[in-house]
Protein backbone atom coordinates (compact mmCIF):
# COMPACT_ATOMS: atom_id res chain seq x y z
CA UNK A 1 0.00 0.00 0.00
CA UNK A 2 1.52 2.85 -1.12
CA UNK A 3 1.33 5.97 1.03
CA UNK A 4 -0.36 8.82 -1.01
CA UNK A 5 1.70 12.32 -0.08
CA UNK A 6 -0.01 14.87 2.36
CA UNK A 7 -0.01 18.59 1.03
CA UNK A 8 0.97 21.09 3.47
CA UNK A 9 -2.72 22.49 3.41
CA UNK A 10 -3.70 19.12 4.75
CA UNK A 11 -1.23 19.07 7.66
CA UNK A 12 -1.88 22.60 8.90
CA UNK A 13 -5.97 22.61 8.57
CA UNK A 14 -6.07 18.73 10.05
CA UNK A 15 -3.60 20.27 13.22
CA UNK A 16 -5.95 23.58 13.39
CA UNK A 17 -9.20 20.86 13.26
CA UNK A 18 -7.94 19.06 15.84
CA UNK A 19 -6.95 21.50 18.06
CA UNK A 20 -10.86 22.95 17.69
CA UNK A 21 -12.53 19.43 17.93
CA UNK A 22 -10.47 19.20 21.68
CA UNK A 23 -11.25 22.47 22.59
CA UNK A 24 -14.91 21.55 22.22
CA UNK A 25 -14.80 18.56 24.44
CA UNK A 26 -14.95 20.44 27.93
CA UNK A 27 -18.35 21.59 26.48
CA UNK A 28 -19.67 17.91 27.61
CA UNK A 29 -19.62 18.91 31.06
CA UNK A 30 -21.03 22.56 30.53
CA UNK A 31 -23.79 22.84 33.47
CA UNK A 32 -25.91 24.38 30.70
CA UNK A 33 -25.53 20.78 28.43
CA UNK A 34 -25.72 18.68 31.48
CA UNK A 35 -29.20 20.48 32.43
CA UNK A 36 -30.62 19.38 28.60
CA UNK A 37 -30.93 16.31 29.61
CA UNK A 38 -28.97 12.79 30.64
CA UNK A 39 -28.22 11.63 26.95
CA UNK A 40 -27.78 15.05 25.71
CA UNK A 41 -23.57 14.74 26.58
CA UNK A 42 -23.61 11.10 24.93
CA UNK A 43 -25.10 12.71 21.81
CA UNK A 44 -22.25 15.44 21.72
CA UNK A 45 -19.33 13.46 23.02
CA UNK A 46 -20.31 11.06 19.93
CA UNK A 47 -20.16 13.69 17.22
CA UNK A 48 -17.29 14.71 18.64
CA UNK A 49 -15.44 11.88 18.72
CA UNK A 50 -16.47 10.82 15.17
CA UNK A 51 -15.22 14.43 13.93
CA UNK A 52 -11.79 13.50 15.76
CA UNK A 53 -11.55 10.49 13.85
CA UNK A 54 -12.72 11.46 10.78
CA UNK A 55 -9.83 14.84 10.68
CA UNK A 56 -7.19 11.38 11.33
CA UNK A 57 -9.10 9.94 8.27
CA UNK A 58 -7.87 13.33 6.54
CA UNK A 59 -4.33 13.36 7.82
CA UNK A 60 -3.58 9.91 6.61
CA UNK A 61 -5.46 11.30 3.12
CA UNK A 62 -8.42 8.38 3.15
CA UNK A 63 -11.48 9.54 1.71
CA UNK A 64 -13.50 8.24 3.84
CA UNK A 65 -12.37 10.99 6.47
CA UNK A 66 -14.13 13.89 3.69
CA UNK A 67 -16.81 12.04 3.52
CA UNK A 68 -17.20 11.48 7.55
CA UNK A 69 -16.34 14.67 7.90
CA UNK A 70 -19.20 15.97 6.21
CA UNK A 71 -21.26 14.02 7.86
CA UNK A 72 -20.32 14.79 11.42
CA UNK A 73 -20.62 18.38 10.60
CA UNK A 74 -24.23 17.81 9.00
CA UNK A 75 -25.18 15.90 12.38
CA UNK A 76 -23.53 18.89 14.43
CA UNK A 77 -25.41 21.28 12.43
CA UNK A 78 -28.99 19.55 13.02
CA UNK A 79 -28.52 18.47 16.53
CA UNK A 80 -27.15 22.29 17.43
CA UNK A 81 -30.37 23.10 16.01
CA UNK A 82 -32.61 20.93 16.98
CA UNK A 83 -31.48 21.55 20.99
CA UNK A 84 -31.33 25.48 20.20
CA UNK A 85 -27.89 25.61 20.79
CA UNK A 86 -27.33 28.82 18.46
CA UNK A 87 -25.05 30.59 19.58
CA UNK A 88 -21.52 32.24 18.46
CA UNK A 89 -20.06 28.81 18.79
CA UNK A 90 -22.15 27.58 16.64
CA UNK A 91 -21.50 30.07 13.63
CA UNK A 92 -18.32 29.85 14.29
CA UNK A 93 -18.18 26.30 14.07
CA UNK A 94 -20.19 26.40 10.77
CA UNK A 95 -18.06 28.96 9.14
CA UNK A 96 -14.68 27.25 9.99
CA UNK A 97 -15.92 23.71 8.85
CA UNK A 98 -17.35 24.97 5.54
CA UNK A 99 -14.02 26.39 4.32
CA UNK A 100 -12.20 22.80 6.05
CA UNK A 101 -14.85 20.83 3.47
CA UNK A 102 -14.15 23.18 0.90
CA UNK A 103 -10.39 22.53 0.59
CA UNK A 104 -10.73 19.28 1.89
CA UNK A 105 -12.86 18.47 -1.70
CA UNK A 106 -10.41 20.28 -3.56
CA UNK A 107 -7.58 17.28 -2.63
CA UNK A 108 -10.27 14.89 -2.63
CA UNK A 109 -9.33 13.13 -6.23
CA UNK A 110 -5.61 12.42 -4.62
CA UNK A 111 -6.93 10.60 -1.46
CA UNK A 112 -6.53 6.77 -0.72
CA UNK A 113 -10.09 4.83 -1.23
CA UNK A 114 -8.91 2.14 1.20
CA UNK A 115 -9.77 1.98 4.67
CA UNK B 1 -18.12 -13.12 11.10
CA UNK B 2 -17.70 -9.63 11.63
CA UNK B 3 -19.05 -10.38 15.28
CA UNK B 4 -16.48 -13.05 15.30
CA UNK B 5 -13.51 -10.85 14.13
CA UNK B 6 -14.46 -8.71 16.85
CA UNK B 7 -14.93 -10.82 19.55
CA UNK B 8 -11.39 -11.64 18.80
CA UNK B 9 -10.15 -8.65 18.50
CA UNK B 10 -11.70 -8.02 22.25
CA UNK B 11 -9.77 -11.51 23.42
CA UNK B 12 -6.86 -9.85 22.25
CA UNK B 13 -7.16 -6.88 23.48
CA UNK B 14 -7.89 -8.44 27.01
CA UNK B 15 -4.98 -10.53 26.86
CA UNK B 16 -2.55 -8.11 26.51
CA UNK B 17 -3.80 -6.01 29.10
CA UNK B 18 -3.63 -9.16 31.21
CA UNK B 19 -0.19 -9.65 30.62
CA UNK B 20 0.74 -6.27 31.79
CA UNK B 21 -0.91 -5.54 34.66
CA UNK B 22 1.55 -3.28 35.95
CA UNK B 23 1.20 -0.95 33.28
CA UNK B 24 -2.49 -1.64 32.70
CA UNK B 25 -3.09 0.00 36.39
CA UNK B 26 -1.05 2.79 36.17
CA UNK B 27 -2.34 3.98 32.54
CA UNK B 28 -6.07 3.17 33.93
CA UNK B 29 -5.36 5.08 37.01
CA UNK B 30 -5.10 8.52 35.21
CA UNK B 31 -8.55 8.07 34.05
CA UNK B 32 -9.92 7.04 37.18
CA UNK B 33 -8.42 10.30 38.95
CA UNK B 34 -9.93 12.67 35.79
CA UNK B 35 -13.24 10.71 36.43
CA UNK B 36 -13.30 11.08 39.98
CA UNK B 37 -12.30 14.73 40.26
CA UNK B 38 -15.16 15.74 37.62
CA UNK B 39 -17.61 13.07 38.93
CA UNK B 40 -17.38 14.23 42.26
CA UNK B 41 -17.28 17.73 41.56
CA UNK B 42 -21.17 17.29 39.71
CA UNK B 43 -22.16 15.09 42.70
CA UNK B 44 -21.69 17.38 45.40
CA UNK B 45 -22.89 20.58 43.06
CA UNK B 46 -26.08 18.54 42.17
CA UNK B 47 -26.69 17.35 45.71
CA UNK B 48 -25.97 20.92 47.24
CA UNK B 49 -28.60 21.99 44.24
CA UNK B 50 -31.18 19.57 45.06
CA UNK B 51 -30.84 20.19 48.66
CA UNK B 52 -31.38 23.98 47.99
CA UNK B 53 -33.87 23.56 45.35
CA UNK B 54 -35.89 22.01 47.96
CA UNK B 55 -35.37 24.22 50.79
CA UNK B 56 -36.53 27.35 48.57
CA UNK B 57 -39.32 25.08 47.39
CA UNK B 58 -40.76 24.50 50.99
CA UNK B 59 -41.02 28.21 51.25
CA UNK B 60 -43.57 28.03 48.01
CA UNK B 61 -43.34 28.67 44.64
CA UNK B 62 -46.10 31.17 44.68
CA UNK B 63 -45.63 33.11 47.74
CA UNK B 64 -44.66 36.25 48.08
CA UNK B 65 -42.97 37.66 51.34
CA UNK B 66 -43.63 40.87 52.83
CA UNK B 67 -40.24 41.96 54.83
CA UNK B 68 -38.14 44.71 56.03
CA UNK B 69 -35.07 43.81 53.91
CA UNK B 70 -34.95 42.97 50.16
CA UNK B 71 -33.34 39.57 49.77
CA UNK B 72 -31.38 40.51 46.75
CA UNK B 73 -28.53 43.38 46.41
CA UNK B 74 -28.19 45.12 44.06
CA UNK B 75 -25.00 47.71 43.25
CA UNK B 76 -26.45 50.96 44.75
CA UNK B 77 -27.84 49.23 47.34
CA UNK B 78 -29.35 52.04 49.74
CA UNK B 79 -29.52 50.24 53.01
CA UNK B 80 -29.56 53.60 54.91
CA UNK B 81 -32.75 53.89 53.50
CA UNK B 82 -33.84 50.55 54.50
CA UNK B 83 -32.55 50.91 58.40
CA UNK B 84 -35.77 53.43 58.77
CA UNK B 85 -38.16 50.91 57.88
CA UNK B 86 -40.67 49.45 60.23
CA UNK B 87 -41.33 46.22 60.37
CA UNK B 88 -44.10 44.19 59.73
CA UNK B 89 -46.97 43.99 61.70
CA UNK B 90 -49.45 41.58 62.61
CA UNK B 91 -52.13 43.95 62.60
CA UNK B 92 -51.36 44.28 58.59
CA UNK B 93 -51.57 40.94 58.08
CA UNK B 94 -55.72 41.41 59.20
CA UNK B 95 -55.41 44.45 56.69
CA UNK B 96 -54.04 42.64 53.61
CA UNK B 97 -56.48 39.58 54.35
CA UNK B 98 -59.59 41.91 54.04
CA UNK B 99 -58.33 44.11 50.83
CA UNK B 100 -55.92 41.19 48.89
CA UNK B 101 -58.40 39.57 45.38
CA UNK B 102 -55.39 37.57 44.70
CA UNK B 103 -54.31 35.91 47.47
CA UNK B 104 -55.00 32.56 48.29
CA UNK B 105 -53.76 31.77 51.91
CA UNK B 106 -51.69 34.56 54.37
CA UNK B 107 -49.79 34.24 57.51
CA UNK B 108 -47.62 35.98 59.82
CA UNK B 109 -44.38 34.67 61.18
CA UNK B 110 -41.98 35.59 63.96
CA UNK B 111 -38.71 33.77 65.50
CA UNK B 112 -36.36 33.71 68.34
CA UNK B 113 -33.86 31.76 69.29
CA UNK B 114 -35.50 30.06 73.22
CA UNK B 115 -34.46 27.72 76.24
CA UNK B 116 -36.67 24.27 75.22
CA UNK B 117 -37.05 22.03 78.22
CA UNK B 118 -38.46 18.74 79.17
CA UNK B 119 -37.72 17.03 82.66
CA UNK B 120 -33.82 16.82 82.20
CA UNK B 121 -33.81 17.36 78.94
CA UNK B 122 -32.42 20.63 77.88
CA UNK B 123 -32.17 22.07 74.17
CA UNK B 124 -30.35 25.66 74.34
CA UNK B 125 -30.92 27.58 71.52
CA UNK B 126 -34.04 26.39 69.45
CA UNK B 127 -35.49 28.04 67.43
CA UNK B 128 -39.30 29.11 68.41
CA UNK B 129 -41.34 30.08 65.46
CA UNK B 130 -44.63 31.68 66.05
CA UNK B 131 -47.36 31.12 63.56
CA UNK B 132 -50.56 32.68 63.22
CA UNK B 133 -53.37 29.80 61.83
CA UNK B 134 -53.02 30.97 58.09
CA UNK B 135 -49.02 30.42 57.96
CA UNK B 136 -49.80 26.67 57.85
CA UNK B 137 -51.58 26.80 54.89
CA UNK B 138 -48.60 29.14 53.10
CA UNK B 139 -45.71 26.80 54.49
CA UNK B 140 -45.10 23.40 53.12
CA UNK B 141 -44.36 20.46 56.00
CA UNK B 142 -45.74 17.45 57.03
CA UNK B 143 -46.35 16.56 60.24
CA UNK B 144 -45.33 12.94 61.38
CA UNK B 145 -47.32 12.50 64.87
CA UNK B 146 -50.01 14.33 66.26
CA UNK B 147 -52.01 17.54 64.55
CA UNK B 148 -51.10 21.09 63.53
CA UNK B 149 -53.09 24.08 65.13
CA UNK B 150 -56.36 24.46 65.03
CA UNK B 151 -57.72 27.58 64.62
CA UNK B 152 -58.96 28.57 67.57
CA UNK B 153 -55.61 27.26 69.42
CA UNK B 154 -54.37 29.86 67.45
CA UNK B 155 -56.34 32.93 67.91
CA UNK B 156 -57.02 32.19 71.46
CA UNK B 157 -53.12 31.88 71.86
CA UNK B 158 -52.75 28.49 73.60
CA UNK B 159 -50.18 27.06 74.90
CA UNK B 160 -49.63 24.28 72.84
CA UNK B 161 -46.41 23.25 70.42
CA UNK B 162 -45.60 21.45 67.18
CA UNK B 163 -41.49 20.40 67.28
CA UNK B 164 -39.55 19.67 64.80
CA UNK B 165 -37.91 15.78 64.70
CA UNK B 166 -34.26 16.98 65.95
CA UNK B 167 -35.81 19.21 68.84
CA UNK B 168 -38.14 15.84 69.31
CA UNK B 169 -35.19 13.79 69.80
CA UNK B 170 -33.34 16.09 72.04
CA UNK B 171 -36.32 16.48 74.73
CA UNK B 172 -37.71 12.93 74.41
CA UNK B 173 -34.78 10.55 74.23
CA UNK B 174 -34.98 7.07 74.16
CA UNK B 175 -38.27 7.18 71.63
CA UNK B 176 -40.53 8.41 74.70
CA UNK B 177 -44.11 9.35 72.93
CA UNK B 178 -44.23 13.71 72.99
CA UNK B 179 -47.56 13.74 72.16
CA UNK B 180 -49.77 15.33 75.25
CA UNK B 181 -46.40 16.09 77.26
CA UNK B 182 -45.57 18.84 78.71
CA UNK B 183 -42.22 21.15 77.84
CA UNK B 184 -40.81 24.42 78.71
CA UNK B 185 -40.52 27.22 75.67
CA UNK B 186 -38.83 30.29 76.98
CA UNK B 187 -40.03 29.24 80.87
CA UNK B 188 -44.07 29.36 79.65
CA UNK B 189 -45.56 25.15 79.75
CA UNK B 190 -46.51 24.14 76.81
CA UNK B 191 -48.17 21.06 75.53
CA UNK B 192 -46.86 18.84 72.68
CA UNK B 193 -49.62 18.79 69.92
CA UNK B 194 -47.40 17.52 66.61
CA UNK B 195 -44.10 16.54 65.63
CA UNK B 196 -43.29 17.52 62.45
CA UNK B 197 -41.24 15.00 60.12
CA UNK B 198 -38.00 14.65 59.54
CA UNK B 199 -36.39 16.87 56.46
CA UNK B 200 -32.77 16.34 57.15
CA UNK B 201 -30.23 19.22 56.91
CA UNK B 202 -31.04 22.51 54.61
CA UNK B 203 -28.62 24.63 53.18
CA UNK B 204 -30.73 27.81 54.03
CA UNK B 205 -31.09 26.62 57.51
CA UNK B 206 -34.84 26.61 57.34
CA UNK B 207 -34.86 22.93 57.92
CA UNK B 208 -38.12 22.12 60.08
CA UNK B 209 -35.97 19.87 62.47
CA UNK B 210 -34.46 22.50 64.63
CA UNK B 211 -37.48 24.19 65.24
CA UNK B 212 -40.47 23.99 67.55
CA UNK B 213 -43.67 26.17 66.67
CA UNK B 214 -45.85 27.55 68.31
CA UNK B 215 -49.39 29.81 68.08
CA UNK B 216 -48.23 33.48 67.26
CA UNK B 217 -50.49 34.80 69.69
CA UNK B 218 -48.78 32.84 72.35
CA UNK B 219 -45.34 33.61 71.31
CA UNK B 220 -45.29 37.52 71.38
CA UNK B 221 -46.06 36.57 75.48
CA UNK B 222 -42.10 36.44 75.06
CA UNK B 223 -41.06 37.48 72.24
CA UNK B 224 -40.61 41.27 70.69
CA UNK B 225 -42.65 41.34 67.77
CA UNK B 226 -41.39 45.00 66.95
CA UNK B 227 -37.80 44.07 67.00
CA UNK B 228 -36.01 42.98 63.96
CA UNK B 229 -34.27 40.58 65.85
CA UNK B 230 -38.09 38.52 65.86
CA UNK B 231 -37.69 38.69 61.81
CA UNK B 232 -41.25 39.41 61.82
CA UNK B 233 -42.70 38.47 57.94
CA UNK B 234 -46.05 37.86 55.93
CA UNK B 235 -46.06 35.50 53.71
CA UNK B 236 -48.80 35.51 51.17
CA UNK B 237 -49.77 32.84 48.76
CA UNK B 238 -50.95 33.55 45.34
CA UNK B 239 -54.74 32.04 44.02
CA UNK B 240 -54.80 29.86 41.27
CA UNK B 241 -54.23 31.50 37.95
CA UNK B 242 -53.00 34.13 39.63
CA UNK B 243 -48.92 35.12 38.43
CA UNK B 244 -46.67 36.38 41.27
CA UNK B 245 -46.43 39.34 39.14
CA UNK B 246 -50.13 39.85 39.51
CA UNK B 247 -49.73 39.08 43.15
CA UNK B 248 -47.03 41.30 43.76
CA UNK B 249 -48.33 44.99 42.52
CA UNK B 250 -51.51 43.88 44.10
CA UNK B 251 -49.71 43.78 47.23
CA UNK B 252 -47.94 47.01 46.76
CA UNK B 253 -50.85 48.76 46.07
CA UNK B 254 -52.81 47.86 49.75
CA UNK B 255 -49.16 47.53 51.45
CA UNK B 256 -48.53 51.10 50.49
CA UNK B 257 -52.40 52.42 51.85
CA UNK B 258 -51.61 50.01 54.98
CA UNK B 259 -49.04 52.09 55.54
CA UNK B 260 -50.10 55.75 54.03
CA UNK B 261 -47.37 56.29 52.01
CA UNK B 262 -47.53 59.50 49.95
CA UNK B 263 -47.93 59.21 45.80
CA UNK B 264 -44.20 59.65 45.55
CA UNK B 265 -42.66 58.13 48.48
CA UNK B 266 -40.84 55.23 48.19
CA UNK B 267 -42.60 52.02 49.28
CA UNK B 268 -41.28 51.39 52.98
CA UNK B 269 -41.56 47.39 52.54
CA UNK B 270 -39.79 44.30 50.23
CA UNK B 271 -41.59 41.51 48.61
CA UNK B 272 -39.53 39.12 48.09
CA UNK B 273 -40.18 35.66 46.50
CA UNK B 274 -38.63 32.49 46.06
CA UNK B 275 -37.21 32.52 42.47
CA UNK B 276 -35.30 35.69 43.06
CA UNK B 277 -33.20 33.00 45.50
CA UNK B 278 -33.25 29.88 42.58
CA UNK B 279 -32.00 32.32 39.82
CA UNK B 280 -28.69 33.59 42.65
CA UNK B 281 -28.08 29.85 43.17
CA UNK B 282 -28.43 29.21 39.29
CA UNK B 283 -25.10 31.33 38.74
CA UNK B 284 -23.29 29.94 41.73
CA UNK B 285 -23.64 26.34 40.74
CA UNK B 286 -23.54 27.37 37.23
CA UNK B 287 -20.20 28.73 38.36
CA UNK B 288 -19.19 26.01 40.69
CA UNK B 289 -19.82 23.87 37.48
CA UNK B 290 -17.60 25.20 34.81
CA UNK B 291 -14.61 25.05 37.71
CA UNK B 292 -15.14 21.64 38.23
CA UNK B 293 -15.32 21.17 34.62
CA UNK B 294 -12.22 22.86 33.86
CA UNK B 295 -10.50 20.95 36.72
CA UNK B 296 -11.82 17.70 35.58
CA UNK B 297 -11.46 18.11 31.99
CA UNK B 298 -7.78 18.99 32.30
CA UNK B 299 -7.41 15.78 34.63
CA UNK B 300 -8.98 13.62 31.96
CA UNK B 301 -6.91 15.24 29.49
CA UNK B 302 -3.82 14.04 31.13
CA UNK B 303 -5.48 10.19 31.48
CA UNK B 304 -6.17 10.78 28.20
CA UNK B 305 -2.59 11.26 27.33
CA UNK B 306 -1.41 8.67 29.48
CA UNK B 307 -3.33 6.40 27.39
CA UNK B 308 -2.04 7.08 24.58
CA UNK B 309 1.25 6.83 25.35
CA UNK B 310 0.59 3.42 26.61
CA UNK B 311 -0.72 2.42 23.29
CA UNK B 312 1.79 3.68 21.43
CA UNK B 313 4.47 1.65 22.91
CA UNK B 314 2.23 -1.16 22.86
CA UNK B 315 1.75 -0.81 19.45
CA UNK B 316 5.30 -0.56 18.74
CA UNK B 317 5.72 -3.57 20.93
CA UNK B 318 3.63 -6.04 19.00
CA UNK B 319 4.66 -4.60 15.54
CA UNK B 320 6.23 -8.35 14.66
CA UNK B 321 3.15 -9.74 15.75
CA UNK B 322 1.00 -7.19 13.88
CA UNK B 323 2.95 -8.07 10.94
CA UNK B 324 2.62 -11.78 11.44
CA UNK B 325 -1.40 -11.23 11.99
CA UNK B 326 -1.46 -9.20 8.48
CA UNK B 327 0.56 -11.80 6.13
CA UNK B 328 -2.21 -14.35 7.66
CA UNK B 329 -4.83 -12.30 6.25
CA UNK B 330 -6.43 -10.18 9.24
CA UNK B 331 -7.76 -7.03 7.87
CA UNK B 332 -6.89 -3.32 8.34
CA UNK B 333 -9.91 -3.30 10.38
CA UNK B 334 -9.25 -6.04 12.74
CA UNK B 335 -5.75 -4.54 14.00
CA UNK B 336 -7.65 -1.46 14.07
CA UNK B 337 -10.64 -3.04 16.62
CA UNK B 338 -8.36 -4.98 18.56
CA UNK B 339 -6.13 -2.22 19.57
CA UNK B 340 -9.21 0.63 19.87
CA UNK B 341 -11.01 -2.14 21.86
CA UNK B 342 -7.91 -2.10 24.13
CA UNK B 343 -7.31 1.30 24.91
CA UNK B 344 -11.30 1.74 25.21
CA UNK B 345 -11.31 -1.27 27.86
CA UNK B 346 -8.40 0.77 29.86
CA UNK B 347 -10.45 3.94 29.93
CA UNK B 348 -13.42 2.28 30.46
CA UNK B 349 -12.20 0.83 33.30
CA UNK B 350 -10.62 3.45 34.76
CA UNK B 351 -13.94 5.32 34.48
CA UNK B 352 -15.28 2.68 36.34
CA UNK B 353 -13.23 2.12 39.28
CA UNK B 354 -13.65 6.39 39.46
CA UNK B 355 -17.48 5.62 39.95
CA UNK B 356 -16.73 3.03 42.12
CA UNK B 357 -14.55 5.23 44.40
CA UNK B 358 -17.64 8.04 44.34
CA UNK B 359 -20.15 5.97 45.19
CA UNK B 360 -18.34 4.51 48.06
CA UNK B 361 -17.19 8.31 48.88
CA UNK B 362 -21.32 9.04 49.08
CA UNK B 363 -21.97 6.16 50.90
CA UNK B 364 -19.42 7.38 53.80
CA UNK B 365 -20.50 10.92 53.54
CA UNK B 366 -24.48 9.49 53.97
CA UNK B 367 -22.93 8.41 57.79
CA UNK B 368 -20.85 12.13 58.32
CA UNK B 369 -23.58 14.63 57.14
CA UNK B 370 -27.28 14.77 57.44
CA UNK B 371 -27.49 15.56 53.65
CA UNK B 372 -28.12 13.09 50.92
CA UNK B 373 -25.53 13.25 48.65
CA UNK B 374 -26.29 11.01 45.48
CA UNK B 375 -24.35 9.48 42.97
CA UNK B 376 -26.81 10.18 40.14
CA UNK B 377 -27.88 8.30 36.73
CA UNK B 378 -27.09 11.21 34.61
CA UNK B 379 -23.59 11.71 36.52
CA UNK B 380 -22.66 7.98 35.97
CA UNK B 381 -24.15 7.95 31.98
CA UNK B 382 -21.51 11.25 32.03
CA UNK B 383 -18.33 9.12 33.53
CA UNK B 384 -19.24 6.62 31.44
CA UNK B 385 -19.62 7.91 28.10
CA UNK B 386 -16.49 10.26 28.94
CA UNK B 387 -14.68 7.37 29.65
CA UNK B 388 -15.50 5.59 26.54
CA UNK B 389 -15.08 8.42 24.29
CA UNK B 390 -11.28 9.19 26.05
CA UNK B 391 -10.35 5.72 25.22
CA UNK B 392 -11.56 5.84 21.36
CA UNK B 393 -10.17 10.01 21.31
CA UNK B 394 -6.79 8.65 22.99
CA UNK B 395 -6.14 5.32 21.19
CA UNK B 396 -7.66 5.83 17.70
CA UNK B 397 -3.99 7.17 16.18
CA UNK B 398 -2.16 4.17 17.43
CA UNK B 399 -4.80 1.61 16.74
CA UNK B 400 -4.95 3.33 13.16
CA UNK B 401 -1.36 3.55 12.45
CA UNK B 402 -1.32 -0.11 14.00
CA UNK B 403 -3.41 -0.80 11.20
CA UNK B 404 -1.77 0.55 8.18
CA UNK B 405 1.45 -1.15 8.75
CA UNK B 406 2.74 -2.91 6.04
CA UNK B 407 3.14 -6.47 6.58
CA UNK B 408 6.59 -6.89 5.66
CA UNK B 409 7.89 -4.18 7.13
CA UNK B 410 5.86 -4.93 10.72
CA UNK B 411 7.20 -8.46 10.56
CA UNK B 412 11.03 -7.31 9.95
CA UNK B 413 10.78 -4.92 12.65
CA UNK B 414 12.78 -5.66 16.28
Amino acid sequence: MAQVARPKTISVISVIAIILILLAFPMLFMPSVKHMGDFVPMVLGIIITLQFVSVIGVWHMKRWGVTLFIIMFTVRVVTFMYLDMLNFRFYFNIFYSLIFIIIFLRYMKRMDTNL
Amino acid sequence: MILALLKESVLFAWGALVANKLRTFLSLLGITIGIFAIITVFTIVDSLERNIRGSVQSLGDNVVYVMKWPWTFGPDYPWWKYMNRPVPAYKELGELQRRLKGADAMGFRIGARKTLKHLNNTVENGIVSGWSFGYGQVKTFDIAEGRYFREDEAEGGYNVVILGNTIAEGLFPNNEYPIGKTIKVAGRSCKVIGVFRKEGESMLGNSMDNQVVVPYNFARLFMDVKSENSDPFIAVKAREGVSNAQLKDELTGVMRSVRGLKPLADDNFALNETNLLSKNFDSLFDIVGIAGAIIGGFSILVGGFGIANIMFVSVRERTNLIGIQKSLGAKNYFILTQFLFEAVFLSLMGGIIGLLLIYLLTFLARGAIDMEITLTRSNIILGLTISVLIGIISGFIPAYGASQLDPVEAIRTN
